[in-house]
């Protein structure tokens, strides 16, 4: 059986229900496919974005990016919230996770790379999913905080993964080189996301089913919007 | 004995190791961890800003995977780090939701000392969430942390906090009850030093000799934290932690622990 490391990074309001607040059938779902996943034996890492939104709404605050430290403030409370939320979601499918806070400055020494790698490594191996997120709390610049489209990428590459598989509701814009043949998939619905993952646990089974369409390199993903 | 008058103290770093968290078999001690939340939502209701610096990820860590030993393998620790600090802030989160206070996660590594743009943004991050009323709790971020940002140890992390967001004075919660002048196990003349005025090579070299095994922390990081806290002119208290109510004690002036005294800075910050 091919062994396979997926990254998935989802946004936050994939999430939410219709009210804006965080939908318990979702996280229930979404805990479920991805232990399943990591139960059949792929090696998942779980990059997701929710700590502003969770805590500006535990605070009756607005998302407000204007206010760059009332959003950073936020971030640091509602990370906590979000960590809390998914170790209880996961726990239900007897799954433990474990809180990786990035920087982007991870990519830029080698030793930072490697000493990442190695805690990547290390969690897979001890059958842990790393749920991953910018440590907000700290970034240096604006960009790092609403969007971890790049952090996911990172992730990816520092973790050698073969596939990343992205939810997002915006289009994204960002310019992103193929790198090392890595898989992705882009999905646009919550629907999406799941039906794509049933497929990733078939796809990544000696038998592929014929009708998955697996884009070759990330490079397919920028000429797909 | 009356201390200096410590009524005009009003933002506050509380340092707790792993030795206070944790009973000595490695297990969380949820009794005094729920007393110590009870303790630090007490104070923010008194008016003050609380800042709590926690150890105790990869212990947490190593206990919800059952390991009975303590790992030495960096990578090991890294990996348990990430899975016990979610578990911590979880109980965190729970312990001080009973007494309605709202808490936040902040991670870092030494790079915010260093970088400006870091030191500018993690301290107003903090400062806002002092404002709002918020306790932020703090760690390393251990699963990063390479040889180049790396703190070393949760004295001297929580000291540079104290620094970083203008604390006016560090509490050290340990599992002995101050600095003594030998160590208590094997020399029974020795007595515990109530108050320091500045770190001298005496100093430093009674925390390295024969008593700097009492304490698991041991008596080295915190004097070293302890010349940090001083150069920047914040009070500093080494008490035992067994009993987390005594930082009441200690905001009180009442004598307890060993003292830190910070001379009067001209201008702060």
């Amino acid at each position: 059986m091919k062994k396979g490391r997926i990254v998935v990074r989802i946004e936050i309001s994939t999430l939410l229900d219709g009210k804006g607040k965080l939908s318990h059938r979702k996280m229930d779902r979404l805990a479920m496919v991805l232990t399943n996943l990591q139960n059949s034996g792929k090696d998942l890492l779980l990059v997701s974005s929710g700590a502003i939104v969770l805590g500006t709404d535990k605070l009756n605050m607005k998302v407000d990016m204007t206010d760059l430290t009332g959003m950073m403030a936020a971030a640091a409370i509602g990370q906590a919230e979000l960590i809390t939320l998914y170790q209880k979601y996961f726990d239900q499918y007897n799954q433990k996770v474990a809180q990786v806070l990035l920087t982007t400055d991870i990519m830029d020494r080698p030793s930072r790379i490697a000493n990442t790698q190695n805690t990547f490594d290390k969690l897979l191996e001890m059958g842990l999913i790393p749920v991953i997120n910018e440590n907000d709390a700290v970034s240096t610049s604006d960009i790092e905080l609403d969007d971890n489209y790049p952090l996911a990428m990172n992730v990816a590459t520092v973790a050698k993964a073969d596939m990343i598989l992205i939810k997002s509701d915006v289009n994204s814009n960002y310019i992103i080189q193929p790198r090392n043949n890595m898989g992705a998939i882009l999905v646009h619905s919550e629907q999406e996301l799941f039906n794509k993952l049933d497929e990733v646990c078939l796809y990544l089974k000696d038998e592929p089913k014929q009708e998955f369409v697996f884009p070759q390199s990330i490079g397919d993903l920028i000429f797909e919007n | 004995m009356e201390r200096k008058d410590f009524k005009n103290i009003k933002r506050v770093v509380v340092k707790v190791g792993t030795s206070t968290l944790s009973y000595r078999n490695g297990r969380l001690n949820f009794q005094r961890m729920e007393k110590l939340a009870y303790t630090l939502s007490a104070l923010r209701s008194k008016g003050y800003q609380v800042v709590l610096v926690s150890s105790g990820a990869i212990g947490v860590g190593a206990g919800r995977l059952g390991l009975v030993e303590k790992p030495s393998e960096t990578s090991v620790k890294q990996a348990l780090a990430a899975l016990g600090q979610a578990q911590l802030m979880k109980i965190y989160q729970k312990m001080f939701e009973e007494y309605n206070q709202v808490v936040a996660q902040v991670l870092l590594t030494k790079d915010v000392m260093i970088i400006p743009q870091r030191h500018a943004n993690a301290q107003n991050t903090l400062f806002r969430l002092l404002e709002m009323g918020i306790i932020p709790i703090i760690n390393e971020n251990d699963t990063i942390s390479t040889d180049e940002i790396v703190f070393g140890d949760n004295d001297t992390l929580s000291a540079m906090v104290a620094t970083l967001v203008e604390a006016d004075m560090l509490i050290l919660l340990s599992d002995i009850d101050g600095l003594y002048s030998a160590d208590p196990k094997t020399d029974s003349s020795a007595s515990i030093i109530r108050s320091v005025s500045g770190i001298t090579p005496e100093l430093e070299k009674l925390a390295t000799g024969a008593g700097s095994s009492f304490g698991t922390g041991g008596m080295v990081t915190k004097i070293s934290a302890a010349k940090i806290t001083l150069a920047a002119g914040i009070d500093t208290i080494i008490t035992n932690g067994d009993e987390p109510s005594v930082v009441f004690d200690v905001l009180d002036g009442k004598e307890v622990g060993t003292h830190f005294i910070a001379e009067k800075v001209a201008v702060k910050g």
